[in-house]
């Protein structure tokens, strides 16, 4: 086989799905807690209605949260620490591909997140919707990587493992209850709805949260361009701390 | 091009696989390379010498673009260090780096084998490298010395030109010592450069061309082992003998010398001139030996010249 971008991108990237599905401490939690919180609140509690869909909206989101936070963020600290990336840089391997295959199953593990919730939302839930918005829900909760890969990213340049573990836990936990994901954020006191709006987290639910048609009044348009803003920002941030590990 | 009649070649006009010009590095208030000057032409088995702290990694690191240089400049296969072209030719083998502990061996080669246009076999590489046994086996479940066999095994699966190779045999038992030189032998008489730090001394003695001593950051030396260790001169002599330390001091031509009972060991500067006078001295002189000083013995002379020229 011969050198070619996509070869290096097949490689990296099938190289990263088998070292997660061979780490089952990445694995369980990442994949099996959305599911089971969903059940749990969503769907055992709620007894149909509308808390069925209304979490649909927000799980989806905290679902795509592990595996960017974690796989990016403790991953890169361990590779880091290692001394696995400064290999690579050493060898002709590309920085794009190392992104690109870390994206890419970071992409796969969220999608692999999404389906059971997906799925005891439509049989277990009763959620009905038409198949052009389980489509877009489906992309809107994808599309939540990528901000959330990149705060990963920056943990993972900026700490130690162990130190990586902890921020990481720290960021997911507050990202879900302040962000909204685990009980709606309608339900905070004034303060509490200052900070839910800084958090990405916050204003991806509210995408979804109008994509299904939930309840309330939204303009998916303004939370769409603060995302983008932040995921930016983000993006500014990883590029920061990766520049200072020369 | 150069002819091979030509007499007056000056290894300057060789091509070069590693090209340093007035290369230094600080961290902070801290020298860890000091203008080093460093040509190195294809072909040789290079080894930087030095105790830890040296800078022997640190010029690896530069020349590998890991590290940019305070001042100064390097050059890799004709190409600015850690450039793609640079890096395409080149394998490594660092310290403190560790493979993916989830993946195989295999699973690694074939890893790094897809950032090559002409990669090696990775089958024959397994073979190469000896690692047949545990190919298969989870990077994480191997022992100290198999890790860093599959290390060695990574760096040869580009068919490097340039090896690069950080001290590779530190936690190997002699017996993986010995394969791993065997190895480094085998793709020199290949062809492949290499360079290598070591603070073995018996591993530079074994392996290299040409041994190039850091110390502090500096060059100190930079010649064969055989020249190194003649560079400090003179010959050992041990002997068993009635004569003490103070009047063998007086005897011609002696530096040193020491008494363990009845052992003496002389060093001097002319084997001949020291064991006639010894001889006349004691004539019941026994157990008579003349070595050349190690290079160990060397290294440390060369290094305690540097300490007392620095302070």
């Amino acid at each position: 086989m011969s050198r070619t971008y996509a070869g290096i991108l097949a490689a990296e990237t099938g190289a990263e799905l088998t070292q997660s599905f061979r780490a089952p401490e990445f694995l369980l939690p990442t994949l099996a807690l959305p599911v089971a919180f969903y059940m749990m609140f969503g769907v055992l509690m709620s007894r149909g209605g509308g808390a069925a869909t209304y979490l649909l909206a927000t799980y989806g989101i905290f679902a795509v949260m592990g595996p960017s936070l974690f796989g990016f963020g403790v991953g890169v600290a361990g590779e880091r620490e290692r001394g696995w990336l400064e290999l690579k840089r050493a060898a002709p391997a590309p920085a794009s591909t190392f992104i690109g295959a870390k994206l890419g199953a970071t992409i796969a593990f969220a999608a692999m997140a999404l389906m059971p919730i997906y799925a005891a939302a439509a049989f277990m839930g009763g959620v009905e919707l038409p198949k052009t918005v389980w489509l877009t829900l489906f992309l809107v909760h994808l599309s939540a990587v990528f901000p959330f890969s990149l705060i990963g990213l920056s943990i993972g340049f900026s700490f130690s493992t162990n130190g990586a573990v902890a921020i990481a836990n720290i960021v997911f936990l507050s990202f879900a209850v302040i962000g909204g994901l685990w009980f709606p954020a309608t339900f905070f006191p004034g303060w509490m709805v200052a900070i839910s709006n800084a958090l990405p987290s916050f204003h991806l639910a509210e995408i979804a949260l109008t994509v299904v048609d939930a309840p309330g009044d939204r303009i998916a348009g303004f939370h769409a361009t603060v995302v983008a803003g932040m995921t930016l920002a983000c993006a500014a941030l990883a590029g920061w701390t990766w520049s200072r590990q020369r | 091009m150069m002819s091979a009649m030509d007499t007056h070649t000056d290894p300057r006009q060789l091509p070069a696989v590693i090209e340093a010009q007035d290369l230094s590095r600080r961290f902070g208030d801290t020298v860890a390379l000091d203008a080093v000057d460093l040509h190195v032409p294809a072909g040789q088995i290079c080894t930087l010498l030095g105790r830890n702290g040296a800078g022997k990694t640190t010029f690896i690191r530069c020349a590998l673009g890991l590290l940019p240089p305070t001042t100064g400049s390097v050059k890799v296969l004709g190409e600015p260090a850690g450039s793609m072209a640079a890096r395409l030719g080149t394998g490594v083998m660092l310290q403190d780096t560790d493979l993916s502990e989830a993946l195989t061996a295999r699973e690694q080669l074939a890893l790094f084998s897809s950032y090559y246009s002409d990669p090696a076999d990775i089958d024959a590489v397994i073979e190469e490298a000896d690692i047949g046994n545990f190919a298969d086996t989870r990077y994480k479940k191997l022992s100290g010395g198999q890790k860093r066999r599959v290390q060695f095994a990574v760096a040869l699966i580009g068919k490097p030109r340039l090896l690069f190779l950080d001290e590779p045999t530190t936690g190997l038992d002699t017996d993986a010592r010995r394969a791993v030189w065997d190895n480094v032998r085998r793709l020199a008489a290949r062809g492949t450069s290499i360079i290598l730090t070591t603070h073995y001394l018996e591993e530079a003695d074994a392996l290299a061309d040409r041994i190039v001593v850091l110390a502090q950051g500096r060059v100190i030396a930079d010649d064969t082992a055989a020249a190194i260790r003649a560079r400090t001169g003179g010959a050992i002599i041990r002997c068993r003998t009635s004569i003490t330390p103070e009047q063998a001091l007086a005897l011609p031509g002696v530096r040193a010398a020491d008494r363990h009972g009845r052992l003496l060991t002389l060093s001097c500067e002319h084997a001949p001139t020291t064991l006639r006078a010894l001889l006349d001295a004691d004539p019941d002189v026994d157990d008579l030996e003349v070595t050349k000083p190690t290079l160990e013995q060397a290294f440390t002379a060369l290094s305690a010249v540097t300490t007392e020229d620095a302070s």
